[in-house]
């Protein structure tokens, strides 16, 4: 029995443990965050928030799906991604077609709710570092002006949310005027770089200057047709039929006064530049310094190809920076874009119609109707062409060791070989949709993008990634800034210096035009120069000229090389047009994506689950809810 | 000897034994006996562990393994011959010395012992919804997984397994179907842990007592995580007796219940060409294409502006014909890549030694069993390793308290090949194009699909490997103390302390394969001349090795007591339990390597080296629970439950909630009037519950807890500035500071009994669910210009109902030496959701409330347009998902976007021509069958079962120029020469209106029936008869022959209608075949 006592006291003990146990264990911290308000009592973490607000800028436009896909600079090879729906015009409410994260609804304004935390927490911060404080409210300024300026370019005017919303408000949120949303953006441009003067430049953050740039970028966008209501009504029936024209552009007021206030923006960042590369040449370079530069500014100094320049990268004013220690897939632009032949994907592909547009190099445009253009259409263009675009017989990296080319040619046509038994057979290329090569990959329009695919022969794009940063603003936008705003206000002189100081970097002859043809020749230059950076899509919109540009068919090349009489060529193929007569046939295409232009397209829509859930939102024209 | 000494004085012995009489006489007050004999089961066999107790003592044995005993009794004592499963029996020793017995099967079970939470309860006095199995039952499928052994077996319980990947093929488990709209997965309780880490996949099913399934409010005890319903796990125990030695060997072969049947080089060269035309041509060429490509392959037009253009095929009569006749196998191949790949059977084998025995006071159990399962692959770099051993004890170490030990160590293995996961090789499997060489006649590989993917190397361990070892050490001890002087007071503490250590190793090495440029030839001429090249997606090995560790620690005791008053009979228990779970891991990734031979982290270069954390939580949990039973005379029964939960997922203010749960049982037979009019009816019992449960919160459509809620904090992340990896902070979320647990009202009404002598037994159970203040975020309402969107926190807010129906029917007999059993359950829960946030303005069709949750919103399809005739008399408007219509396109219904609520037809078809299904992806009604039969020394047990009302997305696969057709979808096709209204045109990577899952290709012609009836389990036994075994000293022997989904019988012929998948990427379900003997000692 005194044994049993034992015992009972024993299980006693364990049984009065337990329940007697405190429930402090039950208050557990999340191991792998920290507590919020924890933030702002220390300048690193602060700083770690308003960094993590930059992430909003997703890959900047390197994008497996490049928004050059979705205007008149290419087309995207895969199916299934739901772009022909943008550019056939099949989008709907319940349809959107698609959208990149980086102008994604929900994304941008989950985004500005992080600028929001920061703005309204920042200033009473209890750090002391105020140098750090202030540059960390400038940049928080400058992202939530950028975050607002994607969605106003997109989707026109927004509604403006400055608050940090909590739980179970009425979240109901009419949109902004079009006029409020500049006013909005401007304003916090103009925070920005007044928070942000005198800080250290540090690659990849906001900087005074990057704050300057948007502000111009946005005010030339203000100024534009498209933004002119009555401009806008006259040039679209869609648009013009739309009950609340305020969200989309300005109702009155003086169109000399926006592109001066563009102009003087404009100008003031330009000042504040560091004058970008090359961009005070008083004559042109030689063609093959032209493509070197344009290269070299692509590459903005990240590539390990030593023949380039990598001062070019003081062109950047504001990008998104790789590195190798993070894994991105904006590292992988030559496997999303490069040939099929390289094992690569040959997603956003240059279409006819931009390649066409490139000048030849004495400044005469080029044309299909010319018998010398159209038999030798990749010789004597613009230097631009040659540094952005892959063609048929173009000079590229060394090809994997699987792929038998020892010329290291693109090769997009079929041609006429001799096999081994020596019969002549026509073969179709190695980057064709009919190559030995991984053929669902081929390009469909027999051109490959070149521009931000790092030329490194060291660099294997199946497997290697590169670190070519994405620019979001660069100093050469600027002036195409001020080349535009000065055309708006007449000042065409000024207008064509610049313009021409622009085309001597890339090797390209002197204009002397004025007037509407030096507005078309702006245009021109400003669709080559910025072409896949992300600029024509908006252009097109903002110039009103999307129906004639975007609204085209599109434009592929077929290339056939037969054997000259008497010569031939055994395998492997190689470029040779002292043994091949080729043919050069540009083709319409419309079954792959049939573009068409309606003018609902101006403006993306709105979702209509979005719609139902904030009835205020009005829709944009052209879009049934 | 001594004795033989001793007759020599028999005054001597008389007077010793007199002596002996008179003293045990006189400490007994009985004259004794020794009574010997043997206890045979029905089929004759000895039966070992047959408890021989003589009534109204403590005094008793057990019997050994051939079914032996020898007890000590009084002359005119009785004996209590008992043992689980059978019906006991008390024979008066009346003197005898020898008493054999046969012990009858118990069919109703009636005494049976059934686990229910912290505790055990008589079958017969049960009154809540308690479904078991035997662990025996459960051994007789050759599974190397046990969650895939119980669909079919248990009414109510489905299982549905998604994968057979060796290592991942675990079935989700659930009990009555979908309850919540967050997890509705049931709590898996391993000896008395809820929520054991590895759950009970991977415990050997030799070690298995017996698995329990609280279906209703029996499940309350486990308050919070008791709404979706408890598996309990028990594991054996020894038994007192002599050490009964046993040793099991399996051999099994395992291979694909179903793999895809793929077009073969002709057939995908046809739809080839056909696609040609489609993607090119405007319809008025098609016809004239199709000719031309079949005579020349080169079809010559005038294109729409009047010039002079030309199409060629994709493979000219020339080639076709070679595909045809496969006359050049290697320029014109037919390669059959599932055939190239895997093997016909896949060996696994399972081996597991069990010594189990004790004495009165300390009995033992262990086991140690080994699994070896091999992948599919030819060369397989696939597989899974097993090792366990369990070690369980019990102590009687004095009157009044016992102690339990149980230690489980075990290792799991799983390892892989590194050039992509299960997911890619299968999906390299179905892209394969047949007209392309898997491997050359050499043996050396072929090129890949894309990536460096040949399903031929990435099932090997040439790229490497993957590496991923978990060893658990999880122990439990028990005190069990009889407080002394209050007869029925016991005392049980217990602890368990269990600890999960991880180490994963991945190695990727790169791959070379071999390229043919179609035209070289070795010096023979004949041997095409391959060259070989590097790949892989990468070009230099990369080492990623994780480790991490888990600690679990649960501590409960609880008081119980039981009395009874003349026919009032009392129970209660009262206890405490706290848990808490701990984890930390870290990883390190390098590349770089000095060498691929060391395959070693220091071996690695530092740059773009990476280290982290991951696994990083902490659990916490503290919870009372109780129980009080009472019932008079075992016919009016009555119980009540509760448990008060608290957990550190919820804010303070609603960390506890209080879980009750209440049943109630009328044992109709056990009535005079019953027993009097009734006769073929016997063991009647009606009974019912209700239960008030809860829930954890989830992240909405996954199975992981929402934690950390109700707190404010910013998680981290990475961006690059000035060319370095900056830390980020980020907020996680937008903190609700008043959520509380969900709350499970299940109800449930039951009746149960036995017919014509207990030889037909039968269940059903009635239940309704309803699940309110279910925890989800407020997105559906909530505008994404809120800037919330997935930082949203849960609220108690959703509303869903289940209700359904069990039922379990079985027949027990024998004929002379035929034993038989036939046994048939089924069970069917279908659930609505009352209510969630969901966002507003959808017309009425395509509202998901009302709707069972999962439910699928599409397309009506409507045949097929079979020419240009029936689009030009097309009356709806299709702008809107197409604007070229062409033959072959599918039509849809116009079924919405009308009215003013957009639920009239509009003459268009637009997206709101959606229309919400009523049936999910998980079957309504799932149920077995199994029959049962034994001649003499053989015994073959059969089990079929099937699953019904469910939809599966199937045939929506990644095929076109990037990869192969089915050929199920090639016998049903429209063509230009066989235009079809039923079956639409095959598209080229899904690039159609129709087949884009972003536009319309969710419709109703790809939604499929998932019903199927599978043979699941079979087994033939033969038992070497005792007398023979007995001989050569083995107390059993046992050869058996068993299988596992042997026979299928689908809706979904393409692949295996468990599948989840829409497009054959996965791994599929096993067929195995597998022999086993089975020898004690």
């Amino acid at each position: 029995m005194k044994l049993n006592y034992k015992n009972l006291l024993f299980a006693g003990f364990f049984a009065i443990g337990l329940t007697a146990c405190k429930t402090d264990f039950l208050d557990v911290n999340p191991p792998s965050e920290i507590a919020a308000d924890q933030v702002w009592t220390d300048g690193a973490l602060s700083e770690a928030f308003v960094t993590g607000i930059y992430a909003g800028l997703g890959q900047g436009g390197f994008s497996e799906q490049m928004l050059a896909s979705l205007s008149d600079e290419a087309v995207f090879t895969h199916t299934g991604r739901d772009i022909n729906l943008v550019n056939e015009g099949s989008l709907s409410a319940s349809v959107l077609g698609w959208v990149d994260g980086t102008y994604n609804w929900s994304n941008m304004y989950s985004r500005i709710r992080a600028t929001n935390i920061a703005i309204a927490n920042l200033p009473t911060a209890t750090f002391t570092n105020s140098t750090l404080r202030d540059r960390l409210i400038g940049e928080a300024y400058f992202l939530r002006a950028y975050y607002y300026q994607q969605l106003l370019r997109y989707y026109g005017g927004v509604p403006i949310i400055h608050k940090v919303y909590t739980l179970d408000e009425d979240y109901e949120a009419g949109r902004n005027t079009y006029a409020e949303c500049v006013a909005a953006i401007v304003n916090d441009c103009d925070s920005a770089a007044i928070m942000l003067a005198g800080k250290t430049d540090v690659k990849g953050r906001a900087t005074k200057l990057a704050a300057l740039t948007l502000k111009s970028r946005v005010l030339t966008y203000a100024a534009s047709d498209l933004h002119d209501v009555p401009t806008m009504k006259a040039k679209s029936a869609e648009l013009a039929s739309y009950s609340n024209p305020e969200f989309l552009g300005y109702l009155s007021g003086e169109r000399a006064a926006r592109w001066n206030a563009a102009l003087s923006a404009t100008k003031e960042a330009l000042d504040a530049s560091n004058g970008g590369y090359k961009l005070n040449l008083t004559a042109p370079v030689t063609a093959e310094e032209g493509k070197l530069n344009y290269v070299s500014i692509a590459m903005a100094g990240a590539s390990g190809d030593k023949s380039l320049d990598a001062s070019a990268s003081s062109e950047l004013i504001f990008a998104k920076y790789y590195t190798p220690d993070l894994n991105e897939g904006g590292r992988s632009m030559g496997l999303y874009n490069g040939p099929n032949g390289y094992h690569n994907w040959a997603g956003n592909t240059p279409i006819g119609l931009l390649v066409d547009d490139y000048e030849m190099n004495d400044g005469t445009p080029f044309s299909w109707t010319n018998p010398a253009h159209k038999a030798n259409p990749y010789t004597n263009r613009d230097p631009r062409l040659y540094a952005t675009i892959l063609y048929d017989g173009a000079d590229w990296k060394p090809r994997p060791s699987d792929v038998n080319d020892p010329a290291n040619q693109v090769q997009t046509g079929a041609y006429d070989i001799l096999n081994e038994s020596g019969a002549k057979v026509n073969r179709y290329g190695l980057d064709t949709r009919q190559s030995v090569v991984e053929d669902w990959n081929g390009s469909r329009t027999g051109y490959y993008m070149r521009k931000f695919i790092d030329p490194n022969p060291e660099l294997r794009d199946q497997s290697d990634r590169q670190n070519i940063p994405w620019p979001f603003f660069r100093v050469t936008e600027l002036v195409f800034n001020l080349i535009e705003a000065n055309i708006e206000l007449g000042n065409d002189a000024e207008a064509l210096t610049w313009l021409n100081r622009i085309r001597f970097r890339a090797g390209m002859p002197a204009l002397k035009v004025g007037g509407d043809a030096l507005k078309k020749a702006y245009q021109q230059e400003r669709r080559i120069e910025l072409v896949y950076e992300e600029h024509r899509y908006h252009d097109t919109r903002r110039w009103m000229i999307a129906k004639e540009t975007l609204g085209r068919p599109m434009l592929y090349i077929n290339v056939t090389g037969r054997f000259k009489a008497g010569k031939s060529m055994r395998e492997p193929y190689r470029y040779d047009p002292t043994v091949y007569d080729y043919t050069y046939t540009s083709v319409e295409e419309k079954s792959h994506e049939n573009r068409q232009w309606f003018d609902k397209m101006y403006f993306r829509p709105f979702h209509r689950d979005e719609l139902n859930r904030n009835p205020s939102l009005e829709q944009n024209p052209g879009f049934a809810n | 000897m001594k004795i033989s000494i001793l007759w020599k004085y028999p005054v001597v012995v008389r007077f010793l034994f007199s002596l002996l009489f008179f003293v045990a006489a006189t400490a007994a007050g009985l004259a004794q006996v020794t009574v010997k004999g043997q206890v045979k089961d029905d089929s004759g066999g000895g039966l070992p562990g047959v408890s021989v107790l003589v009534q109204g003592t403590t005094t008793g044995t057990v019997t050994d393994l051939d079914g032996s005993y020898t007890v000590s009794a009084p002359q005119n004592g009785t004996l209590v011959f008992s043992f689980i499963g059978y019906v006991s029996q008390e024979v008066p020793v009346a003197g005898k010395t020898t008493i054999n017995i046969t012990m009858l099967t118990d069919v109703k079970a009636l005494s049976e012992v059934v686990v229910v939470g912290y505790g055990t309860a008589k079958k017969a006095t049960l009154t809540g919804s308690v479904t078991a199995v035997k662990g025996t039952e459960l051994e007789k499928a050759p599974a190397a997984n046990l969650s895939n052994t119980l669909g079919g077996r248990l009414p109510g319980i489905s299982a549905v397994q998604s994968s057979g990947e060796p290592g991942y093929d675990g079935s989700a488990i659930r009990i009555r179907g979908t309850n919540s709209l967050g997890n509705s997965n049931a709590l898996i309780v391993v000896d008395g842990v809820p929520n054991r880490s590895g759950g009970l996949d991977r415990i050997n099913p030799a070690d298995i007592e017996s698995i329990s399934v609280l279906k209703d409010a029996a499940a309350a005890i486990y308050g919070s995580r008791a709404g979706n319903g408890v598996i309990l796990i028990t594991t054996k125990r020894g038994k007192s007796g002599k050490p009964v030695l046993s040793y099991d060997f399996n051999q099994g072969f395992a291979q694909p219940t179903v793999t895809p049947k793929m077009s073969n080089a002709e057939e995908y060269a046809t739809i080839r060409n056909e696609l040609q035309i489609y993607d090119n041509l405007t319809v008025d060429h098609w016809s004239a294409a199709n000719d031309a490509f079949k005579s020349t392959g080169v079809y010559n037009y005038k294109n729409a502006s009047g010039g002079d253009a030309s199409l060629a095929s994709v493979y000219g009569p020339d080639a076709m014909q070679k595909y045809r006749d496969g006359s050049e196998p290697l320029l014109y191949p037919n390669t059959d890549w599932y055939g190239s790949v895997l093997r016909n059977w896949s060996p696994q084998q399972r081996h597991n030694l069990q010594l189990s025995g004790g004495s009165e006071n300390v009995r033992y159990m262990t086991s140690l069993g080994h699994t070896n399962q091999d992948g599919y692959y030819i060369n397989s770099a696939t597989g899974y390793k097993q090792y366990d051993l369990r070690l369980n004890l019990d102590a009687k170490i004095n009157k009044y308290l016992s102690a339990n030990v149980g230690v489980t160590l075990r290792e799991e293995f799983r390892h892989f090949p590194n050039g992509g996961g299960a997911g890619d090789i299968f999906r390299m499997l179905m892209r394969g194009k047949p007209n392309e060489i898997a491997i050359w006649p050499d043996g050396r590989p072929g090129p890949d699909i894309e990536y460096g993917q040949n399903p031929a190397v990435i099932t090997t361990n040439t790229t490497g490997f993957n590496n991923d070892k978990r060893d658990y050490v999880q122990t439990n001890a028990g005190l069990e103390l009889l407080i002394p002087g209050v007869e029925g007071l016991k005392l049980t503490a217990t602890a368990a302390l269990d600890k999960m250590m991880r180490r994963q190793k991945s190695f990727q090495q790169p791959w070379t394969l071999y390229f043919w440029d179609k035209q070289s030839y070795e010096a023979d001429g004949v041997t095409p001349l391959l060259s070989g090249t590097i790949r892989s997606t990468f070009s230099d090995p990369r080492l990623t090795e994780r480790s991490s560790q888990e600690l679990s620690i649960l501590l409960s005791s609880q008081l119980s007591y039981e009395k009874s008053v003349n026919d009032h009979n009392f129970n209660a228990m009262v206890g405490v339990q706290r848990e808490t779970v701990d984890a930390d891991g870290f990883f390190a990734f390098r590349r770089y390597f000095i060498s691929p031979v060391v395959e070693q982290l220091f071996a690695g270069g530092t740059a773009e080296q990476n280290i982290d954390n991951f696994d990083l939580y902490k659990r916490a949990r503290l919870s009372y629970y109780g129980r009080v039973g009472y019932n008079f005379k075992e016919k009016y029964l009555a119980e009540f439950l509760w448990r008060v939960d608290g957990s550190y997922v919820f804010p303070k203010e609603g960390r506890f909630g209080f879980f009750p749960g209440i049943s109630a049982g009328w044992r109709v037979s056990e009535e005079d009037f019953w027993r009097d009019n009734v006769n073929f009816l016997n063991n009647v019992k009606i009974r019912g519950s209700w239960g008030q449960m809860g829930a954890e919160p989830y992240f909405l459509g996954t199975e992981n807890l929402a934690e950390y809620q109700f707190l404010s904090t910013m998680g981290f992340g990475s961006y690059v500035i000035n060319d370095q990896v900056a830390k980020t902070l980020n907020e996680t979320r937008v903190a609700n500071n008043t959520f509380t647990w969900e709350v499970a009202n299940n109800t449930n009404i039951g009746i149960e009994g036995t017919l014509f002598n207990d030889k037909i037994a039968f269940e059903f159970d009635y239940f309704v669910n309803n699940r309110s203040k279910i925890l989800i975020p407020k997105g559906g309402s909530t505008p994404s210009s809120a800037g919330m969107d997935g930082k949203l926190p849960p609220v108690n807010l959703g509303k869903l109902q289940n209700k359904g129906w069990e039922f379990k029917v079985s027949y027990d007999d024998q004929i002379d030496d035929f034993r038989y059993s036939v046994s048939v359950n089924g069970g069917y829960a279908k659930n609505k959701i009352k209510f969630w946030d969901e966002v507003p303005g959808a017309p009425l069709h395509q509202q998901t409330t009302g709707k069972p949750y999962g439910s699928f919103l599409v397309y009506q399809y409507d045949g097929v347009f079979k020419d240009m005739a029936s689009i030009d008399n097309e009356q709806l408007d299709y702008s809107e998902i197409s604007t070229n219509l062409r033959p072959g396109d599918m039509r849809f219904k116009d079924i919405g976007g009308g009215g003013p609520n957009k639920d009239q037809p509009d003459g268009k078809i637009t997206s709101d021509d959606r229309v919400g299904t009523e049936k999910v992806a998980r079957p309504w009604f799932t149920g077995g069958a199994s029959i049962n039969l034994g001649y003499k020394a053989f015994d073959l047990s059969i089990m079929f079962q099937g699953a019904f009302g469910g939809l599966q997305l199937v045939g929506l696969t990644e095929s076109g120029d990037i990869g192969n057709y089915l050929k199920y979808d090639y016998d049903r096709r429209w063509t230009i020469d066989n235009p079809s209204d039923v079956y639409p045109r095959l598209t080229n990577r899904n690039n159609a209106y129709y087949t884009n899952t972003g536009r319309a290709g969710i419709n109703n012609y790809f939604l499929k029936s998932n019903n199927y009836v599978r043979l699941k389990n079979i087994e033939l036994g033969y038992n070497l008869p005792s007398e023979i075994g007995s001989k050569v000293g083995l107390s059993n022997f046992r050869l058996y022959v068993n299988g596992l989904n042997l026979l299928t019988f689908a809706k979904i012929k393409v692949w295996d209608p468990e599948s989840t998948s829409s497009n054959g990427h996965y791994y599929p379900q096993s067929r195995i075949i597998n022999a086993g003997v089975r020898v004690s000692f």
